[in-house]
């Protein structure tokens, strides 16, 4: 028997359900901890005193604000208007081996920035094979990879998925009947897409768009081997190479100042238009375009970008390796930072979906304003760049939790702070799914809130937990700023190991170690498009691609 | 302690309250579930869903609150099974006090079988586990044991192992039925239960439900709008108005003598006319006729009144030239054993009248209405 009392009504949630204490707690414990980055930084920044304004007001600062903020503007561009078209092409045309390519178009997404790097690289330079091809047709010298170009196309193959991804979804849960309504009034099929679809597809181009902007703007080994220098990869310098750290860590301010820029600039383009389905009811499919004889150009449009993104990169790497083994060149290790990145993702993934499930279940069932405060407090990890949280923990762990200074758990640490959005995200739209009443059914069976979560509620999510949890290990294999600064000395990982070998141009070296990664890290990628493409499972047509969605349901950054 | 841990009695003794009974808690006078002046109300909202709420529940009855949606039936049930606080009144099961302005006992420990609208069957769980569920804390043999009669009963035996979604919309609600009785509550609580079935399941799987319940001796609240379904199940029935309740009384007793024109409209088809009160009788256009009342309202001569008109207790004429009141019938239906005539009044109302065709008054034609038989017309205060 309880006493009831209304003393903490800030509790409460809207429809009057208090939710249970070890709940609120361990909420409450995530909350706090995924904000000490941040706070940290501040602190430590502050610190500094007035060579913030120095710093901030430096010539070269102004530089590479610029560098950065012309690579982000490409990247993005580009990254829409390759993605756009290929969205449209994979959902809603009638284009041969639609479904193989719809997958395969996604799959660039596991390729690490510094592998994808590498490979470009090996292509596409001025000595690359690609010169070796073309120079007997004439072609006398490519332009120069190494810059802008370079580090603009590597960004581009790897992250136009994410703007893919979302606008797939869009197109998915479109309500057809918008279009038909257009064609009815007498639009032809090419306004019908300009006035009704496009201007649709807007949140969505948005939100693809910002995780993209804010990918490239985290990126280190991608645009360091590509010798772009942006924030990032200052800050990375900035903190290997001297010994004072105020400067890092007042670029990283700078950083997260950016990165929040860039979440407010998506939230501005939604404008005040209504975008979701007016009706409810079940939705129909709309019926895929019959392009005619175009659909062949239409399914090469899509087959050329998985060309570049992913079959030649993977084919660069088997070269490599074919050509090592052959040569009985040297190969990097591969045994110890295969089991070093295994465990560590496997830590990461089940430290971040545990951390998530508590804010999960409280933000979907017990909706208050504390819950939407713990929800915003995860979500910081969404907007910080790696690098910013890896060095905000080196200074915590050195002057306040010195023992987990220098051990793996720092690390598990700045994962978990990292990716803790992916997995609320991906367990919330689980969760949405679950009705409340079964929960309720246990409870009225006898078993407490407590009982009712572990015996109903955390096996109904499993599914969501699966995929939040794949998505985690996949964005900690590939990781790299973090896993340089935390990692213990002499820690190696596949993706450290790869770096320190392709940041001194042995990129041969790396092959089996990439192509591995890049294997592992496909496999919880596929499942997760999978689950998004299995079009007859009946969560297919309320969750696609749930972990991808909208910036408030994932992120990425590496 | 889990509530399935004390002594429980499935077996089934036609007749006996046995939940109850093996309870000993409370005495066969007692309720099994009693609110008393209970008002609930949702956080942000100024009005009460429910007020001034009151039902008794005996020991082995069955009974039913009968209300249009809206008007806080399944508020009423959540209380009882704890989800909704309130926030005055007192909430009493099994004779102990569960729920008022500063007790609340949590669900898990009221000990009260809910079967829900949707179900609200575990997808992740095969129907014997899903059966099984409440019976945690007993033996694992003695589990197994339990869960057979149960399922012997609502007639899923064979179906142990399969999933929820394997199972038809009526299959589910016998599991259901069978997971809520399992741990033989104090008293079962069934929020619409058959309005996710089609027709011609519902009256079977009605019937299926008074002989489980009887046979059980379950103590049973069920919250309804189908007045078909709580006439046909219920001991006694709680006509709801907004947000508390009118009447309450055997099926009989609420469909002959309804207290109010609300509780009228609810429990049966009718056409309510305006009259004027008149010694006795009632003087309206569709013609004059012996009345009766149902509450110990006084009636002026010449008070405004509204009349209940139902089909069944009408009978028609064809009208002389010299008959005043007299109206047009407008359409037939042909129902088998009866006719339902559709008759239009000069001022516009329509009326029905049931009764068999035996002479040939047809669409068009000027009838006269009267009562049937001796029957009288129940009359309610403006």
């Amino acid at each position: 028997m309880t006493i009831s009392d209304d003393i903490s009504s800030g509790w409460k949630s809207t429809d009057g359900k208090r939710p249970p204490v070890f709940l609120l707690a361990s909420a409450a414990v995530v909350a706090i901890a995924a904000l000490i980055p941040v706070a940290y930084l501040f602190a430590r920044s502050i610190n500094a005193g007035s060579d913030w304004i120095d710093i901030v007001w430096r010539p070269s600062t102004a530089a590479v604000f610029g560098r950065t903020f012309l690579l982000i503007a490409f990247v993005t561009v580009i990254s829409v208007v390759v993605a756009v078209p290929l969205a449209w092409l994979t959902v809603r045309s009638n284009i041969p081996l639609r479904r193989v390519l719809s997958v395969a178009s996604v799959l660039p997404l596991v390729m690490p920035s510094f592998v994808m790097a590498t490979t470009v690289i090996e292509m596409y330079s001025p000595r690359g094979v690609l010169q070796g091809w073309l120079s007997g047709l004439g072609v006398e010298r490519l332009p120069e990879i190494y810059g802008l170009g370079g580090a603009t196309l590597v960004l581009v193959l790897m992250t136009y998925p994410y703007v893919l991804l979302t606008v797939r979804g869009a197109l998915r849960r479109m309500d057809p009947a918008l279009e038909e309504a257009a064609r009815a009034m007498g639009y032809g099929p090419v306004h019908t897409f300009r006035v009704v679809t496009l201007p649709m597809l807007r949140p969505a181009i948005a939100s693809g768009s910002l995780l993209v902007a804010l990918y490239t703007l985290s990126d280190f080994g991608g645009v360091a081997l590509l010798r772009y220098q942006t924030f990032t990869s200052t800050i990375m310098i900035q903190y290997e190479s001297s010994i004072d750290r105020t400067l890092a860590a007042v670029l990283s301010l700078i950083l997260v100042a950016i990165a929040v820029l860039l979440l407010l600039g998506e939230g501005f383009t939604r404008g005040r238009g209504a975008y979701h389905r007016s009706t409810v009811g079940a939705v129909r499919v709309s019926q895929r375009v019959d392009l005619g004889r175009w659909r062949w150009a239409g399914a090469t449009a899509v087959g050329i970008t998985v060309l570049i993104g992913l079959v030649i990169p993977v084919g660069v790497l088997i070269q490599w390796l074919v050509r090592g083994l052959l040569n009985d060149q040297e190969l990097l290790p591969l045994l110890v930072p295969a089991r070093n990145s295994l465990y560590i993702s496997l830590l990461a993934s089940v430290a971040t979906v545990l951390a998530a499930l508590p804010i999960a279940i409280l933000v979907v069932r017990f909706q208050s304003r504390l819950s939407r405060f713990f929800e915003r407090a995860i979500y910081i990890g969404f907007g910080l760049p790696g690098v910013v949280v890896a060095l905000s923990l080196v200074f915590f762990g050195i002057n306040v939790a010195r023992p987990l200074y220098q051990s793996i758990w720092l690390l598990i640490f700045a994962f978990v702070v990292l990716f803790l959005p992916a997995s609320v995200g991906a367990l919330r739209s689980s969760l949405l799914q679950v009705n409340p009443r079964v929960e309720e059914a246990a409870q009225s069976l006898g078993r407490s809130q407590w009982k009712v979560i572990f015996s109903v509620t955390v096996p109904l999510v499993m599914p969501g937990a699966l995929a939040g949890g794949a998505m985690v290990f996949l964005l900690t294999m590939k990781e790299l700023p973090a896993t340089l600064i935390l990692s213990p000395i002499g820690y190696r990982t596949l993706s450290s190991s790869i770096w320190s070998a392709a940041s001194e141009a042995f990129f041969a070296k790396t092959a089996a170690a990439a192509l591995l990664l890049v294997l592992v890290a496909g496999v919880p990628t596929a499942y997760l498009t999978l689950r998004g493409h299995n079009d007859g499972s009946d969560q297919s047509d309320r969750i696609d691609e749930p972990d991808m969605e909208s910036p408030s349901e994932t992120v990425e950054v590496t | 302690m889990p509530w399935s841990k004390r002594p429980v009695d499935i077996s089934i003794q036609p007749g006996v309250a046995s939940s109850v009974a093996a309870s000993g808690a409370v005495s066969n006078e007692a309720g099994v579930i009693e609110l008393q002046g209970v008002e609930c109300s949702y956080p942000g909202s100024d009005s009460p869903v429910i007020s001034d709420f009151n039902l008794l529940v005996k020991p082995g009855e069955f009974v039913s609150i009968l209300g249009r949606s809206g008007a806080g039936k399944t508020t009423a049930l959540r209380v009882v099974a704890g989800f909704e606080k309130v926030s005055s009144g007192y909430v009493r099961v099994g004779g102990q006090l569960v729920g008022s302005s500063f007790v609340h006992v949590p669900p898990d420990q009221r000990r009260i079988g809910l079967v829900f609208q949707d179900y609200a069957l575990f997808p992740h769980l095969t129907v014997a586990k899903n059966v099984e569920f409440g019976l945690k804390g007993l033996p694992a043999e003695e589990r197994r044991e339990r869960i057979a009669p149960v399922l012997k009963m609502v007639g899923m035996s064979g179906y142990e192992s399969r999933y929820v979604h394997e199972l038809s919309g009526g299959q589910q609600q016998r599991v259901a039925i069978a997971r809520a009785l399992s741990p033989n509550p104090v008293a079962l609580l069934l929020d619409e239960p058959f309005s996710n079935l089609d027709r011609q399941l519902r009256a079977g799987l009605r019937r299926d439900i008074k002989r489980i319940v009887q046979e059980t001796g379950a103590t049973t609240l069920l919250v309804t709008h189908d007045r078909e379904e709580a006439l046909a199940t219920s001991d006694r029935i709680a006509v709801m108005g907004d947000n508390s309740i009118e009447q309450i009384g055997t099926p009989e007793e609420v469909y002959q003598s309804p207290v109010s024109a609300a509780v009228a409209k609810l429990i049966g088809p009718c056409e309510l006319i305006p009259g004027v009160f008149r010694g006795g009788v009632i003087v309206t256009e569709a013609g004059v006729f012996p009345t009766r009342l149902t509450t110990d309202i006084h009636m002026a001569d010449g008070q405004q009144t509204l009349a209940l008109m139902r089909a069944s207790e009408l009978e028609i004429e064809l009208a002389d030239e010299d008959d005043q009141r007299t109206a047009t019938i407008e359409m037939t239906e042909f129902e088998g054993e009866f006719t339902e005539y559709s008759i239009r009044l000069d001022s516009g109302t329509l009326l029905r009248v049931r009764r068999r065709a035996v002479d040939e008054i047809g669409v068009g034609g000027r009838v006269t209405v009267h009562t049937r038989g001796d029957s009288k017309v129940i009359v309610f205060p403006v």
